[in-house]
């Protein structure tokens, strides 16, 4: 087992056929990332972002234009990905399709020569762990896409490789086998304790799964921080719009003096939220930024409540919860309630925002202000 | 005025029956969902419907007319579909105006125009009208898709999964998009989706549909709490619904149900009408229905807890879910964020049994709940 060290890395695609003198952005801009011996970390960004790629560099299928991988202590910038120690697992699963799930599993290490009791002993090891010691006697294309994903994870970690790279493993799974299998791979990382770097760019994977995450936009990384971090406290605007589901509410707003306090103030709308005193020293009358408030932190006020009234625009019944939109300007104002009230578009309710949990944003660059 | 009525409508292709009398009664302006997994026959009534299918057996009438022999073109249907099928060298204007130019639906350019910037509003896209489709995020194609069909005044709005393609978080965003502008249809429209929040949000009526069947009709709450069976009640609701297998015993109190796994024994708590139901059906294998958010958890021990082990936690966005073990039996339920919670640590568990719904454990079919008649009286809608 071992740790991963990324260097200062970069990646530019050449440019093909196309005019020398313009060439390609940079697809993976001086990133920085380390993961310890047995952390499992999620790379999470919109598609382009350069996920893919930095797993790509780091499994050895793709050439580093500049920058240093190591695994463990190993740098590993020029060896053969056989050589590098590693599992992979796609979101294609690639299976042999004329080979039985075992041989599929063994495929490696047969390749390797590895013995043929010590071939069985692995895979009868492996298979309860991913749950498909029922399938080793079936062949590809009798199994479903979650027994499929199963088995080829069980190829990767067959091998006992010292760094896990998982790109995007469940996203050809429907809803419910894809919450199952995100639980089992919970389980499986917890019981082979392998350090692991996992691709997505659904939050909510990273989320539930990873010990740290890293949050990249246009190649470039945003914030590397715990689940808890990336949501309680996001850098920028765009972390905090990227993490939480539904997302925070961001809205722009200008300061106004009242009192022995400052206000959020909105265009088009009567809603003043309190601004917490801690950013007495950096908001003044007239400061104009941006404001963001997560939907569970705004709430429906009570019958004697000294809250803005304001008229629902979307009342969402999702069953579990509630989803209330209000419209605060241009901008959809979302409210998460676990109450059992109904209301319809229309109705007029208390809003209560909890300026304590409010955060700012610089309006250009989006950077969070802090006091 | 546009009533649509199945009745009995069997539509095979070659030997698999995609749907098995299925009989649907549509009301005129009424937001109609079908919801349920990948290969139900979901589709295939909406294709029904539009004439792009005829079914063996069965009608299909608009507004009391049996349509069977009407093709699809003289149906005065108009389609979403899950993939845009937009027209790539148009822009988005002529997109959306092309059915208005069609020889059936002719219209002249100026009420075009009048109604394209009408609906575009709506929609809030009027800025993109004089873009090509390869300039579009997949949200705003989708958003012209939309647009495309609205701007005809058709009998019936038809969508197949308009939201499916998109990602999470540009799903939701649209689906609460929809729901502020549903209002605005004034026509009926039938809704596919497989994303049970989008059936809930917007259907003023759901029908689950599962191997060719209608399982069940009703409105979201309905559904989401009087279940007809065990696989409706899964469908509603992440994480799942979980279903606790036991025997019911009449006690001095009442009833006490005693769970299989452990053995555990639960008094239950006095509901007249829930004990009554019990008397009549003389049940003693039941599945109790228990939603996660209705689970209490202790990481100390605890006066009538279970204890269990910690299979999972997994963060869910605004909150979390614990999944708890119990030699065979794993509970889901709900957390905050953020506990330093470890796999395989204790923790125990205890149910607020008075949002218990109950299952017959051989047909897993719904049996009856707590506060069935107050639950009624909101969820039932009658008109």
């Amino acid at each position: 087992m071992a740790g991963l060290r990324i260097e200062h890395l970069y990646k530019r695609y050449e440019n093909s056929g196309k005019k020398k003198s313009v060439q390609n952005d940079y697809a993976v801009k001086d990133l920085n990332l380390v993961a310890e011996q047995g952390e499992f970390i999620a790379l999470l960004g919109p598609s382009g972002c350069g996920k893919t790629t930095t797993l790509r560099m780091t499994a050895g299928l793709e050439d580093i234009t500049k920058g240093e991988i190591y695994i463990g202590d190993v740098l590993v910038n020029n060896l053969h990905p056989k050589d590098r120690h590693i599992g992979l697992a796609f979101e294609d699963y690639a299976m042999y399709p004329p080979l039985t799930v075992y041989d599929n599993i063994a495929f490696n290490l047969k390749a390797k020569g590895v013995d043929k009791a010590e071939i069985d002993k692995r895979v009868r090891e492996i298979a309860p762990l991913m749950q498909c010691d029922d399938l080793l006697d079936k062949m590809p294309v009798k199994l479903s896409g979650g027994q499929k994903q199963r088995v080829n994870i069980a190829r990767a970690i067959i091998r006992r490789p010292e760094l896990l790279l998982m790109d995007e493993p469940l996203s050809h799974l429907d809803g419910k086998a894809r919450q199952a299998m995100r639980t089992e791979i919970k389980r499986l990382i917890n019981d082979i304790k392998c350090t692991t770097v996992y691709v997505t760019h659904d939050q909510l994977e990273a989320m539930s799964l990873a010990d740290k995450i890293a949050i990249i936009n246009f190649g470039v990384l945003q914030q590397y921080g715990t689940p808890a971090e990336v949501y309680d406290d996001p850098v920028n605007e765009f972390v905090a719009s990227f993490i939480g589901e539904p997302p925070m509410n961001i809205l722009e707003t200008t300061i106004k003096g009242k009192g022995d306090h400052f206000v959020f103030t909105f265009e088009g709308s009567n809603l003043e939220i309190e601004v917490p005193k801690r950013y007495n020293n950096v908001v003044k009358d007239g400061f104009k930024c941006k404001m963001g408030v997560r939907p569970m932190d705004v709430l429906i006020g009570g019958p004697d409540s000294k809250g803005t009234s304001e008229e629902v625009a979307t009342f969402e019944n999702l069953g579990d919860e509630r989803r209330i939109g209000i419209h605060v300007g241009g901008t959809l104002l979302m409210l998460i309630t676990d109450a059992e009230t109904r209301y319809k578009a229309g109705d007029i309710i208390k809003l209560e925002v909890r300026g304590e949990k409010t955060h700012l944003f610089d309006i250009e660059t989006g950077d969070r202000i802090r006091e | 005025m546009s009533r649509i009525q199945l009745e009995n409508v069997t539509k095979k292709f070659g030997k698999v029956t995609a749907l098995d009398g299925v009989t649907l009664d549509i009301k005129d302006k009424e937001f109609f969902v079908l919801f349920g997994p990948a290969g139900a026959g979901k589709t295939t009534i909406l294709n029904c419907i539009a004439g792009i299918q005829i079914p063996e057996e069965g009608v299909v009438k608009f507004d009391g007319e049996v349509v069977n022999l009407v093709d699809a073109a003289h149906r005065d249907t108009a389609m979403v579909f899950e993939n845009y099928a937009l027209y790539p060298q148009m822009t988005v204007y002529d997109n959306m105006a092309s059915p208005l130019r069609s020889n059936l639906y002719k219209k002249d350019e100026e009420y075009i125009k009048n109604k394209i910037q009408e609906i575009a509003e709506m929609m809030k896209m009027d800025y993109l009208l004089q873009r090509l489709p390869s300039q579009l995020s997949n949200g705003q194609k989708q958003r012209v898709a939309m647009g495309r069909a609205l701007v005809r005044s058709p009998r019936v709005y038809l969508m197949d999964e308009p939201l499916a393609h998109l990602d999470a978080k540009l799903r939701n965003a649209m689906r609460t998009e929809l729901k502020e502008i549903q209002a605005n249809f004034g026509t009926t429209s039938i809704y596919v989706t497989h994303d049970f929040m989008e059936a809930m949000s917007l259907g003023d009526r759901i029908a689950i549909v599962n191997e060719g069947h209608i399982v069940q009709i009703g409105t979201g709450d309905e559904i989401y709490y009087m279940p007809c069976n065990e696989f409706v009640a899964q469908l509603m609701g992440d994480p799942e619904i979980n279903i606790i297998g036991g025997t019911l015993a009449k006690s001095a109190k009442g009833y006490t149900f005693t769970m299989n796994a452990g053995g555990k024994a639960y008094e239950l708590p006095a509901d007249a009408d829930l004990f009554a139901k019990f008397d009549e059906v003389g049940l003693e294998k039941v599945e109790m229905g228990m939603r996660p958010q209705h689970l209490k958890y202790s990481f100390e021990p605890k006066e009538g807890y279970l204890k269990c082990s910690v299979y999972s936690y997994e963060s869910i966005g605004n909150k979390s879910v614990i999944v708890a073990e119990m030699g065979e039996l794993q509970l889901r339920m709900i957390a905050p964020n953020g506990l330093t919670v470890k796999i395989d640590q204790d923790v125990y568990v205890d149910m607020k049994l008075e949002h218990a719904m109950f299952f017959n454990a051989d047909t897993k079919e719904y049996v009856t709940r707590y506060n069935e008649a107050e639950i009624k009286s909101f969820a039932i809608r009658e008109d």
